[in-house]
């Protein structure tokens, strides 16, 4: 029988959690390797769009993390992006979208220990979930 | 005073070149009328029928050559038309609104302070049947939800009506035109529709003044509207913030505070 | 035609002992646009970096996908590579298939997959790519300092010194600020003045620093290397050039209790004055406010006296424009004062005072000429009580962080006072002492083992007047709490240290962040502690945070050499990940509506508004549009932007969706 294995998207900042997962790197510290890191250069940037798209590709799973808050390399990118997810993942919801598969974190630079926390945890999570496929469904529906 | 005689003054006394309103249409219905000459003005109906947001025509650019433009405006039209002066769509000295009172008595605002004093003095009420639905929506759960709105979504055809309709949706190159990257695809099909409805509702959370066009204007009756008022909710109930009170511009999702309270971020 | 080469490294057995990078490389080749792939051991060394430049120039390839460690290692290195093969460098990207694919999985099949598809996801990133120049800024090789204290005066020097003109603006009538008014200075008991005034001196004749006292920043526009800044120059009443600083003036004048700013209040001086005997410039000015000619309409003793008829009575404050490359912020601080301890007075209580006021008092050149004396009676005092983190480390106050001088001004003070009054008593209440710098804590030692200062570890709850002494109650911890009551004659509060006065409204007119206290905030904590988010806008010294001299002439220098650097060049080349609203030929012109949200989104003020205008000269559309050299790249615009008329370039919407589609 073939486990299930999810596919999970994720979508970091450069100077924070881009930082970060490199140290977990350097450190050797290992984790689940189901997730595809996208590096932006600020959370900032993150358009919400990517995140309803990242579930369109058949993610199952998607994962945002930049700088903490006061720590933006840009100053404020982050608190923009904080906005953002408050308001979009209340209409996602709204919308009847599962959101458990929608992780926002802060991950510095110095925690590579915590990144790999991160996606150990949140694999597992949706691994249990199983598969996206109510919304990769959307998709085949209808004329493309 | 009345809207028929001050539109026929303004109009006479060249103030403004055209006066935006309502006329009787066919089958009981309103229509939105643009009267250009004074005479014209004893057509203007303003009553329970008159519901569109006219802000929407102020925009265009066959109106604004009208030159400066008069509009026939209710809460929810003077609530758009200062949010299009703080995104700087329009310009005070371009538009007059009149506003209305449930006798169909007009005042003319000249300024935005004197719109944003008038507004200051309405209460603003969701209809009850809107309530009843965003609080039945609430209550489900997530399951419920996904079947509603795919439900929903499996009759929109695409036709844009409630995009068309929204003052706000003023973009003449909006993200459905984008092709590079196709963001969203344009037909109608269940990805798409959900996709351009979370999209739509995304782009006014924090703009939207809940004047309901979008849902009214639906032909296959979806409550799209429904989408703009839980963000517009939503915005005001976690920042403060919303659009319509003023015509300096306050977008939530422009601004923020280092101290913006969620749960979720880990 | 895209035609990318795809070169994955093993990096010795780091990728290759868990990656199969033979394979990847056999994939990649297969990938649509790709025309070359090959693996290699290292492709940072010579010979890899040879692999990459060959191929670009046999087969004519169109980007480059680097697999192999992180691009915070080597992208540099392999953009570099790819310019000298006559690629441009923003062709080069690079897959991590090291620090987030092998050194943190098992070797493997489902590894190798990853591997794959990190390489896929920037080969169609690379497909998108197009090539960027650096922006090039001109730059006005002039600084302007803000501030004349030791920060300001320090930065002034270490730039002229290297060559470039540098304008130093100070508020008040003379330079020296609050180190000027210090008497004695940790750790070396140096005389604060006699250090400093050489300094003074060579700003005043250094022939690149133009010195404009009892000026002040009106505006500020324009960018970094290209700044317009328009500063007043106050009336002094006085016309300079004239001036030969004799001070008959000064002693002729009616007006003579006007309580002293310099002396912290302790002492007076006439409406016509000069701050102090060393100022820089060693000119009068007329304070207006409580000038007997000014209020009444009569007098002008002055001007009768003088002896080159240098008074100007009618002078007028003169706005000068001068075009600015760079600015160097080094408005210092201030003190809390006594009045804002209901428990210590109020500040009524003359005797109570704080740690500049009692400076003043040690000072040689001070209303008592260095005695230390009782404000109220002139007596000498016996007992002094210093209570330290007075105000500091305290929300009720609305301090919560603490000041860093105070341990170590608070054991100099209680040392010059019993330097200067043997037989006295010294008590200092404190908290913790916090004296880490270069022989800082034996300074402390040896306030308390060759001074004999006592140090009580408690607070003090109040101070009240009985008899002419001041009661202090305090506690001692390290006696389990036990109540400690001393008569004290004076008392020194080392009150907490503050933002400037103006503070805020400055950095507002600056655009430079500032942190709730209103102290001025730095680009990065750890690694731009000089830089703000405002390119071309330093920090020197208290303006951004207590600190001590020895720190702010350090960051002071370290100021002057960012300038420096900035100076170095004629042209500022900066890295052209920047955003760009999008022009469209007529009549569209742009997506963008102007409706400019994505202005207020922007932390760098790098959005402005262009009108586009048709070849009538009528205006068509008023659209946003971005400073290039002011975008640091951050690309929340981007994200705002409902149109997607704006788009950062070398992350732009086409490759990042790009980059999520091949998942």
């Amino acid at each position: 029988m073939d486990t299930f294995e999810p596919k999970i998207t994720a979508f970091v900042c450069n100077w924070c959690t881009y930082a970060g997962a490199d140290l977990t790197g350097t450190s050797r510290i290992k984790y689940q390797s189901n997730v595809r890191v996208l590096r932006l250069p600020c959370t900032g940037r993150i358009d919400f769009m990517l995140l309803a798209k990242a579930f369109a590709q058949g993610a199952d799973g998607v994962i945002v993390s930049g700088c903490h808050p006061n720590d933006c390399h840009y100053t404020s990118g982050n608190y923009h992006a904080r906005r953002r997810w408050m308001v979009y993942r209340g209409l996602m919801d709204f919308l009847g979208i599962d959101v458990r598969r929608v992780t926002f974190s802060w991950v510095s630079a110095a925690e590579g220990a915590r990144w790999a926390e991160l996606v150990d945890e949140v694999t597992s999570r949706v691994r249990e979930l199983g598969p996206y496929t109510e919304y990769q469904e959307l998709a085949l529906t209808g004329v493309e | 005073m009345d809207l028929k005689e001050l539109s026929r003054e303004l109009l006479a006394k060249g103030d403004v070149q055209a006066v935006l309103g309502f006329r009787r249409g066919t089958g009981g219905r309103r229509r939105p009328a643009f009267i250009r000459r004074p005479e014209e003005a004893a057509n203007l109906v303003f009553d329970a029928g008159c519901a569109q947001n006219l802000a929407g025509y102020l925009t265009r650019r066959e109106v604004r050559r009208m030159g400066r433009v008069a509009v026939a405006a209710g809460p929810d039209t003077l609530r758009a038309i200062l949010q299009l002066l703080a995104e700087r769509q329009l310009k005070e000295e371009e538009i007059l609104p009149l506003a209305l009172d449930a006798q169909g008595q007009a005042e003319a605002l000249p300024t935005a302070q004197a719109v944003e004093a008038h507004l200051a003095l309405q209460a603003k009420a969701m209809p009850t049947a809107d309530r009843e639905l965003l609080d039945r929506l609430g209550a489900m759960d997530r399951a419920g939800r996904w079947a509603f709105w795919q439900d929903q979504f499996s009759r929109c055809m695409k036709c844009y009506a409630c995009r068309n309709s929204c003052p706000m949706c003023y973009c003449g190159h909006c993200t459905m035109d984008c092709n590079r990257p196709q963001w969203v695809p344009e037909a109608s099909h269940a990805l798409g529709n959900l996709e351009y409805h979370l999209v739509r509702a995304m782009h006014l959370a924090g703009r939207c003044v809940t004047c309901g066009d979008c849902g009214r204007a639906c032909p296959v009756g979806i409550p799209v509207h429904l989408l703009t008022f839980h963000g517009e909710e939503e915005v005001r109930r976690q920042f403060g913030q919303g659009a319509g009170t003023s015509a300096r511009l306050d977008y939530a999702l422009g601004t923020f505070r280092p101290d913006d309270k969620e749960t979720f971020i880990r | 035609m895209a035609k990318i080469g795809v070169f994955t490294c093993h990096c010795g057995e780091n990728i290759g002992g868990t990656v199969d990078c033979a394979q990847v490389a056999e994939r990649s080749r297969a990938l649509p646009g790709v025309v070359h792939s090959v693996d290699y051991k290292y492709m940072c060394s010579d010979p890899g970096q040879t692999l990459i430049k060959d191929a670009i120039r046999d087969q004519g390839l169109t980007g480059v996908v680097v697999a192999a460690c992180s691009p915070r290692m080597h992208e540099p290195t392999f953009r570099s590579a790819v310019a000298e093969a006559g690629l441009n460098p923003y062709l080069c990207e690079m897959a991590n298939l090291r620090e987030h694919c092998s050194w943190v999985h098992p070797k493997g099949e489902a590894t190798t997959d990853k591997a794959a598809d990190l390489v896929r996801v920037m080969v169609e990133k690379v497909r998108h790519n197009t090539p960027l120049q650096p922006i090039r800024v001109p730059v006005t090789k002039r600084a302007l300092v803000l501030g004349g204290g030791i920060a300001g005066i320090q930065a002034a020097l270490d730039i002229a010194n290297t060559g470039h003109k540098v304008v130093l603006v100070e508020r008040s009538p003379s330079i020296g600020g609050h180190m000027s008014q210090l008497s004695e200075t940790f750790p070396t008991l140096d005389c604060s003045q006699c250090i400093l005034t050489p300094r003074m001196v060579e700003a005043a004749r250094h022939p690149n620093i133009t010195l404009m006292t009892y000026a002040e920043l009106e505006k500020l526009e324009g960018f970094i290397g290209n700044f317009k800044a328009t500063i007043r120059r106050k009336a002094r009443q006085l016309d300079e050039k004239l001036c030969t600083g004799c001070g008959l003036c000064t002693t002729k004048c009616p007006q003579k209790n006007i309580k002293d700013e310099f002396n912290e209040g302790l002492g007076t001086r006439p409406a016509i004055y000069v701050p102090f005997p060393q100022a820089v410039p060693n000119k009068p000015v007329i304070d207006k406010a409580n000038c007997t000619f000014y209020k009444t309409g009569k007098c002008k003793v002055c001007e009768k006296l003088c002896p080159t008829k240098a008074i100007r009575f009618d002078q007028e404050d003169e706005l000068v424009t001068l075009d600015i490359g760079a600015i160097v912020l080094a408005t210092g601080f201030k003190v809390m004062r006594t009045d804002q301890f209901p428990e210590f007075g109020y500040g009524e209580y003359a005797d109570v005072l704080d740690g500049l006021q009692f400076e003043r008092l040690a000072s040689a050149s001070g209303p008592t000429l260095g005695a230390i004396r009782r404000p109220s009676d002139g007596q000498e005092p016996e007992t002094v009580v210093f209570v330290a983190c007075s105000g500091s480390r305290d929300r009720a106050k609305g301090v919560p962080y603490c000041s860093k001088v105070c341990c170590m001004y608070t054991a100099k003070h209680a040392m010059l006072y019993k330097h200067k009054v043997h037989h006295g008593k010294a008590y200092v209440f404190y908290m913790d002492i916090r004296s880490g710098g270069k022989d800082y804590d034996e300074f402390v030692r040896r306030a308390i083992e060759e001074d004999d200062v006592k140090y009580i570890r408690g607070r003090v709850s109040r101070i009240y007047r009985e008899d002419g002494k001041l009661v202090v109650k305090g506690a001692d911890t390290l006696q389990g709490g036990a109540p400690v009551e001393i008569r004290a004659d004076l008392v020194v509060l080392a009150t907490a240290v503050q933002s400037q006065d103006g503070a805020e409204a400055l950095a507002q007119k600056l655009h430079v962040s500032y942190d709730p206290y209103k102290f001025f905030a730095e680009a990065h904590p750890k690694l731009k502690p000089v830089e703000t988010n405002t390119a071309g806008i330093f920090l020197a010294g208290a303006c951004q945070a207590p600190r001590d001299i020895p720190e702010t002439v350090a960051q002071a220098s370290g100021a002057a050499a960012k300038v420096a650097a900035l100076f170095s060049r004629d042209e500022l080349t900066r890295e052209p990940v920047v955003a760009v609203v999008n022009r469209l030929p007529a009549p569209e012109y742009s997506w963008c509506v102007g409706c400019f949200l994505c202005q207020s989104a922007c932390p760098y003020q790098a959005i402005g508004a262009e009108e586009i205008r048709g070849r009538d000269g009528v205006l068509q559309k008023t659209v946003a549009q971005v400073n290039p050299g002011l975008c640091q790249g951050c690309g929340t615009c981007v994200a705002t932007c409902r149109t997607k008329a704006i788009d950062i370039q070398g992350f732009s919407n086409e490759q990042v969706f790009a980059e999520l589609m091949t998942l």
